[in-house]
């Protein structure tokens, strides 16, 4: 992964991240974090919001508009996830993967039915899920934050109300 | 080849920037200020960047309503 | 790693992220809620599906979000 490469972010990411006191670490992982129209909608809090906007303002964050196209790859893998036995994806997340899987963008989200998803379903395969977890990792690998990793991360924790699992990256085979 | 591309772009950048000033000039900032919130946030980014369309995605408006607001903020369309 | 697999070990996570999230949380401040959002806390407590969870509480994801913080139930991942 490198700083040229473009992530979506959905949601469940957006509204966790935005609480952290490094969130702008963020904008510096990749060349532009795309939030699609239907996520830039269910941010309703104004420090979320007015921190969304800036980052819309400087180009760090560009807003990606859902085409018909993306949304039936969408209502697919929606289906699809719903005939496994394991958690269904709901519609805004999917739209993430189906951006991901159409564009070959980096999807950042916290929601487990979407990793689950992307981890167990044919086509999504090849699809990049990260979660903070993943990027936080990245950020030390880069450069981009220094110090003690477990005192960031627990830092994140702290800020966020996020739990990252035992063993960390523990159940992520891509 | 780079020269004429990076030469374009340096315009454009400077053109973008002297848009963004005469914005934040006109703007009405007592207007914006006593917005409520996603407006208020709409409208600030809509200074610093002159994208309508997506101002209007976080104002949560359609395009011609945000830019009625626009309007109402003094905020000009500088093109 | 089959499906099968992949399949045992999400069921595995899940089942650990559950736990944690029943010995995590706020249990005082879930049972002093209103019906609708001590129903939605419990939810997402047993399920960990936060748009559900937010539905049945007839909020937004990041309301919803904000209440789980207040009732320091984790979201794990």
């Amino acid at each position: 992964m490198s700083a040229e490469e473009f992530a979506v972010a959905d949601t469940c990411f957006l509204i966790d991240w935005a609480y952290w006191r490094r969130r702008n670490v963020l904008p510096g992982l990749f060349r532009a974090v795309f939030v699609p129209e239907e996520v830039l909608r269910e941010v309703k809090s104004e420090s979320t919001l007015e921190w969304v906007a800036e980052n819309l303002a400087t180009g760090s964050f560009a807003l990606f508009t859902e085409t018909q196209d993306v949304v039936g790859f969408a209502r697919a893998v929606v289906e699809r996830s719903r005939m496994l036995p394991i958690r269904g994806v709901d519609l805004p997340e999917a739209v993430c993967l189906a951006i991901g899987k159409m564009r070959g963008y980096i999807v950042l989200t916290e929601n487990r039915g979407a990793l689950m998803a992307a981890d167990a379903l044919a086509e999504l395969s090849g699809v990049r899920v990260w979660r903070s977890l993943d990027l936080i990792s990245q950020a030390f690998r880069r450069g981009i934050l220094g110090g003690d990793p477990e005192a960031v991360f627990m830092e994140y924790e702290e800020d966020t109300g996020h739990m990252f699992p035992p063993g960390g990256v523990e159940g992520r085979n891509r | 080849m780079g020269g004429v591309l990076s030469r374009g772009i340096e315009r454009w950048l400077r053109l973008e920037e002297e848009a963004r000033e005469i914005r934040r000039k006109q703007a009405d900032w007592k207007f914006i200020e006593s917005q409520p919130p996603r407006l208020r946030i709409a409208l600030r980014l809509y200074v610093e960047a002159g994208d309508l369309y997506v101002a209007s995605r976080v104002a949560g408006l359609t395009v011609e309503e945000f830019n009625e607001l626009r309007k109402r903020a003094r905020i000009p369309n500088v093109c | 790693m089959s499906l099968e697999e992949k399949l045992e070990k999400w069921r595995r996570l899940e089942e650990e992220a559950r736990e944690i999230r029943r010995k995590q949380a706020d249990w005082k401040f879930i049972d002093s809620q209103p019906p609708r959002l001590r129903a939605a806390l419990r939810l997402y407590v047993e399920m960990g599906d936060i748009r559900l969870a937010s539905k049945v509480a007839g909020m937004g994801v990041e309301e919803f979000r904000e209440l789980l913080r207040r009732a320091r139930v984790p979201v794990v991942v």
